[in-house]
């Protein structure tokens, strides 16, 4: 909200605080200061000038010598670099002595050996435009000596943000109300929110119908006769541009000025354009309603309008009619001013779309005793503005809500709360009563108070446990620490394993991802893992509609992201949640780890040359010093679209995740130079292999034998079939197995296409003694018999 | 004899000299001491020598078969000292090193919520989590939000079709901890994604990061939340850090605050920056958790607590100077690798 403190300083004498101290004030008070601007000059200083001649300046191209009249009745002599001003121009001139904003002092001096007695300003160097294109050229009758600010007064403009709670300081005097209390200065001037004396009278019914009580408790309605609408007065217009409000004619500027000066919001209408009396009632399914904005609106049965006996005349608290607004033609009017219920206000204006500074206020809640008051003041500034005879009587329908009531302060535990054991009734009292609130009672530890009317957020204790949080501020408050021990939590556990795989991958030359966990339509084919992602109901574009069943499409972006960027070596990894729909209903979060490879295996350096890029076995590699757990890879029996040898990396039963080749058709949809590999792990698998502490196994005391063995098998026999093999022997000597090596030639030349060479070297070891060669070689035999029954496989002799 | 053995002493020491490496050496070696060789020879020759001369001979011979060898052990050393300097002639150490398997780089964000995550279980705090996808009434209704509150429309918020919505803060899991504690203290933080339906920009991610701390107990009070997090920004930004608490407006806290830092930007004087909310756990929170344990752990005549949260993206930003929270989202290498540990 924009506020400006000359407005302000109608109520109380700010004069002694400089404009840091009132921000700080405001700042502390919970009032967030987001703009400060300063327009204008405070200066007597500067003044009107006339510029009598001028001519060029003996030294500089750029620069003229003017003899302008100051008012004082002797011509000054002034240097002035601009050139947009002729003979007899007003223009603002600071004499020496005057600071303009920004801390400029002006002084008596000479240019380019020229005297030159002040400054010839231009508005942006007074703080009220940005035009740089020269002098301020003034109105021709300005008075010239005048001061400047008599005729463009400074002011100071703050933009603050008002907290929802505080409803009360969305106008000028609620903020007064507020410094005053702050800084114990006294409020002067018209308070404006009592009931005042004039006389009110119950509406009959067929002046005003309240068909939605609960929606609007108070209705009323003053008849103004014989006005003439026109521009308003210049302190007028001043008031409502200076808080950035344009205005429009005198009954509509009238009426926002009482708005911005007491919170109050009223609509006038035109009475001739009005048939019958005023029906306060919810719209019709569908009825059509033309606002002022020129918009037509199709409203429900739970918004609330204002009516005549024939259709919609406003969208009670948010917007007027287009047909019965004020115009430069009204000559009667109907001024309302009413309290309407906040959560109808809200509901209306969120699903239109159409929210006012009027429906600003209302759904945050206005004093309902302010409600007459407001219609007082408009009155009042409607007859002295725009004239006309007003009825004596404000005809009203309802009757004020009672918001606020009473509420009991337990000071022992306000202590408590706050932390400030020292602090006395007296205190806690004298800063209740500064914010307005009256002492019913009070006790030794209990005091009872009477909430003034505008204080819609003074329900419970608590709420005036912050207030005296607030106006003593957290400075008085004593630092305090304790020491509490929590055990750990689940959620450690698993924090703690998943940092240890990033930092592992990082150490590995991965870098960590973090991708948006709302994807396109179109990312969801690069998912792996088989699972659907959960669609938003209410997506804000297309490239985020659903929240992701696998992180890889993510780092897919990521690795065409880099590419664009020329990079072709790609190691990424991100660790995350992903988000599946279950098949009966509801959906279920979890923790994956999806890495991405592409590219050479090292980076290129200058010791030879480039390393080869690198192959699916690589990505396999990883994963498996990563989670140090043997892993079988299953390839699955079918690819999605994006994918070749998409398999399923287990351990045991436990499926640990996926991995794949991106499809070449989808890698060079993003240009990828080499073969993209990416996996998705679940970390909670990951972890079933992980609890407890290891537990020691004795090292071998005698050492072990190995022996070698190559064998030809079919070409498509698959490795596991092989490992699986040797995994299943029960040989009391054979300890285990490795490949090291497997060979083919496609070509045939070597071995034929249909078959391959593979060779492992297999280890024996007893637990009790050195073992003799007999026995080992009593042992491989035994073991490659039982191979060549199994496998499709020659053994090599 | 003895001008023979003193003439050879004088050739094999020329010879050793002469000698420019290890096999030129081992022949020096085989020429004059081995089977063949000259001082063998001689040595040969001494049951000829006349039984007054053979103690002098002897001893010369002794003598000059000494020299040889030392000759050789010392010419063996100078040798490979001089081939061990060698070794490394025309190595430029200057050069890059191999790269290895290259670097890597945990993310920023990671990074800064490790630094605060380590921060705060020194503190005490354990860790809490909840699901990203919640109920409107773990994110709102607990939380003493209003049904009509302006959080809670399809503006603002993602919902989905069955009702349910994406966690506008990481409070819900304030609610979720409450819900499932079994006993007082509850001391825990809360790092986890929310989301807001926001059009994404150099300020804004629609999907963004942040920290959520709750401590509820008997008697806590603003106290102990302005001690722990003054020590916690201290901790994170700096022993000397100005720390200040604004008052302002949440729903679920009361009284409620914002936390500011003083920070120095570069080359800038230095300014407050907006770094948390906070508050004391409103009365009304505690009273909605009840409701629905159908208990009185969180009596609200008793128990008091605080809660805070902070931007985990904004953090990075400050801590690291970033200029578009974009950034953390684009995972460009030249981005990640400036944060390699």
């Amino acid at each position: 909200m924009q506020v400006s403190l000359s407005w302000l300083s109608t109520h109380l004498d700010l004069s002694s605080y400089t404009v840091p101290q009132l921000s700080d004030l405001l700042t502390f008070a919970g009032v967030e200061v987001e703009g400060i601007e300063e327009r204008g000059v405070a200066t007597d200083k500067v003044v009107v000038a006339q510029i009598q001649s001028f001519e060029q300046h003996p030294n500089a191209d750029k620069l003229s010598v003017c003899q302008v009249d100051d008012g004082s009745g002797a011509l000054r002599q002034i240097v002035c670099g601009a050139k947009n001003f002729k003979a007899g121009d007003k223009v603002p001139l600071a004499l020496p002595g005057a600071v303009l904003p920004g801390g400029f002092a002006i002084k008596e001096g000479k240019l380019r050996g020229v005297d030159s007695l002040g400054m010839l300003c231009s508005g942006k160097e007074l703080g009220i435009g940005e035009d740089t294109g020269g002098l301020l050229i003034m109105a021709a009758d300005s008075p010239v000596g005048t001061p400047f600010n008599k005729l463009n007064p400074a002011d100071v403009l703050f933009d603050l943000e008002i907290t929802p709670n505080r409803s009360d300081l969305l106008s000028h005097l609620g903020l007064a109300r507020e410094l005053a209390a702050l800084t114990g200065l006294p409020l002067k001037g018209e308070r404006h929110h009592a009931s005042t004396s004039t006389k009110a009278k119950a509406a009959g019914e067929e002046q005003i119908v309240i068909k939605a009580a609960e929606a609007c408790p108070l209705y009323t309605a003053r008849i103004i006769k014989g006005v003439k609408v026109g521009p308003s007065p210049e302190w007028l217009r001043r008031r409502l541009e200076s808080i950035g409000l344009r205005p429009i004619n005198s009954i509509v500027d009238i009426t926002n000025y009482v708005m911005m000066e007491m919170g109050q919001s009223l609509h006038c209408f035109d009475l001739d354009k009005l048939s019958g009396g005023i029906v306060v009632r919810t719209a019709a399914e569908g009825e059509k309603f033309l606002a002022l904005d020129g918009q037509t609106y199709a409203l429900q049965t739970d918004d609330l309008v204002i009516a005549d006996s024939e259709r919609p005349v406003a969208i009670a608290g948010v917007m007027g009619g287009e047909e019965t607004g004020v115009t430069e033609g009204t000559v009667n009017v109907l001024l309302e001013s009413a309290y309407f219920a906040p959560s109808g206000i809200r509901r209306t204006s969120r699903r239109l779309g159409l929210s006012s500074d009027s429906s600003y206020r209302f759904e945050r809640g206005i004093d309902p005793q302010q409600v007459q008051g407001g219609s007082e003041l408009a009155t009042k500034l409607i007859l002295t503005i725009a004239g006309g005879t007003a009825e004596d009587i404000v005809q009203v329908a309802g009757a004020a809500p009672a918001l606020v009531g009473e509420v009991t302060l337990d000071e022992n535990r306000a202590r408590k709360l706050l932390g400030t054991p020292d602090m006395t009734g007296d205190e806690i009292h004298a800063i209740l009563e500064k914010l307005g609130l009256t002492k019913k009672s009070a006790n030794k530890h209990e005091s009872h108070w009477i909430i003034p009317s505008y204080r819609l957020d003074l329900q419970r204790s608590v709420d005036l446990v912050e207030e005296v949080a607030r106006v003593i501020g957290l400075d008085r408050v004593p630092s305090r620490q304790v020491a509490v021990a929590s055990p750990v939590e689940a959620a450690d556990r698993t924090y703690d394993f998943a940092m240890n795989l990033r930092q592992s991958l990082a150490a590995r030359g991965f870098f960590e991802a973090q991708t948006l966990r709302l994807i396109a339509d179109a990312q969801l084919a690069d998912s792996l893992g088989g699972g659907q992602g959960v669609a938003v109901k209410n997506p804000l574009s297309e490239d985020h509609t659903t929240l992701r069943p696998s992180i890889v499409p993510g780092l897919i972006a990521t690795a065409a992201l880099n590419i664009r960027q020329g990079l072709h070596r790609l190691r990424f990894f991100e660790l995350g949640r992903v988000f599946l729909t279950l098949p009966k209903g509801g959906s279920r979060e979890e923790e994956r780890l999806a890495v991405l490879l592409s590219g050479p295996v090292s980076p290129t350096s200058w010791h030879g040359r480039e390393p080869q890029p690198a192959d699916i076995h690589e990505l396999v590699g990883q994963i498996q010093n990563l989670t140090r757990t043997p892993l079988e890879v299953r390839p699955a029996k079918e690819n999605s679209d994006n994918y070749l040898l998409t398999s399923e990396l287990r351990a045991g039963n436990r499926i640990l995740g996926w991995i794949a080749q991106l499809h070449p058709a989808r890698a060079r949809e993003i240009n990828a130079r080499h073969p993209v590999y990416v996996a998705e792990l679940l970390i909670s698998a990951l972890r079933q292999g992980n609890t407890g502490p290891t537990k020691f196994e004795e090292l071998p005391r005698f050492p072990g034998m190995t022996r070698d063995v190559a064998m030809e098998v079919p070409a498509d026999l698959p490795h596991a079939k092989v490992a699986a093999f040797f995994a299943t022997q029960k040989h009391p000597l054979f300890v285990g197995a490795e490949v090291f090596d497997v060979f083919a030639d496609p070509s045939g030349a070597k071995i034929a296409k249909d078959r391959k060479s593979i060779a492992w070297t297999l280890t024996y070891r007893s637990a009790d003694k050195t073992l003799e060669t007999a026995e080992v070689d009593a042992a491989h035999t035994a073991i490659l018999t039982a191979l060549e029954k199994t496998l499709p496989a020659t053994v090599r002799r | 004899m003895l001008s023979d053995l003193d003439s050879l002493k004088t050739a094999a020491l020329a010879a050793l000299e002469a000698a420019q490496d290890e096999s030129a050496l081992e022949a020096v070696r085989v020429n004059f001491l081995g089977k063949k060789g000259s001082v063998t020879a001689l040595s040969q020759g001494m049951k000829d020598v006349p039984v007054e001369q053979k103690k002098e001979v002897g001893a010369k011979l002794n003598e000059v078969r000494t020299a040889i060898t030392e000759g050789i052990d010392t010419k063996k050393l100078a040798l490979q000292a001089a081939q061990d300097g060698k070794a490394v002639e025309g190595i430029d150490i200057t050069l890059p090193g191999r790269p290895g398997a290259g670097v890597g780089a945990l993310h920023p964000l990671t990074q800064i919520r490790d630094l605060a995550i380590r921060t705060l279980r020194r503190m005490g705090f354990a860790l809490a989590e909840g699901p990203e996808i919640e109920t409107e009434w773990h994110c709102f209704d607990a939380l003493n939000t209003p049904s009509d509150h302006p959080a809670r429309n399809e503006k603002d918020t993602f919902y989905l079709p069955d009702g349910r919505l994406l966690r506008t803060h990481t409070s819900s899991v304030q609610v979720r901890t409450m819900e499932a504690a079994k006993a007082l203290p509850i001391r825990i933080i809360a790092p986890g994604a929310a989301y807001r339906r926001d059009e994404i920009d150099a300020t804004h991610l629609s999907v963004f990061n942040q920290l959520e701390g709750l401590y509820v107990n008997q008697d806590v009070s603003l106290g102990d939340l302005k001690g722990t997090l003054e020590y916690f920004f201290r901790e994170i930004f700096g022993a000397g850090t100005a720390v200040r608490f604004r008052p302002h407006f949440f729903p679920f806290t009361e009284p409620s605050f914002e936390i500011d830092v003083k920070l120095e930007a570069k080359g800038k004087e230095a300014r407050w920056i907006e770094i948390a909310g906070c508050g004391m756990v409103d009365p009304a929170v505690f009273a909605e958790i009840n409701k629905a344990r159908g208990d009185t752990l969180f009596d609200p005549e008793t128990t008091t607590g605080f809660a805070f949260g902070l931007g985990l993206d904004r953090l990075a930003m400050i801590m690291h100077g970033i200029t578009d929270i974009r950034h953390l989202i684009e995972n460009d290498v030249r981005f990640l690798q400036q944060f390699a540990a």
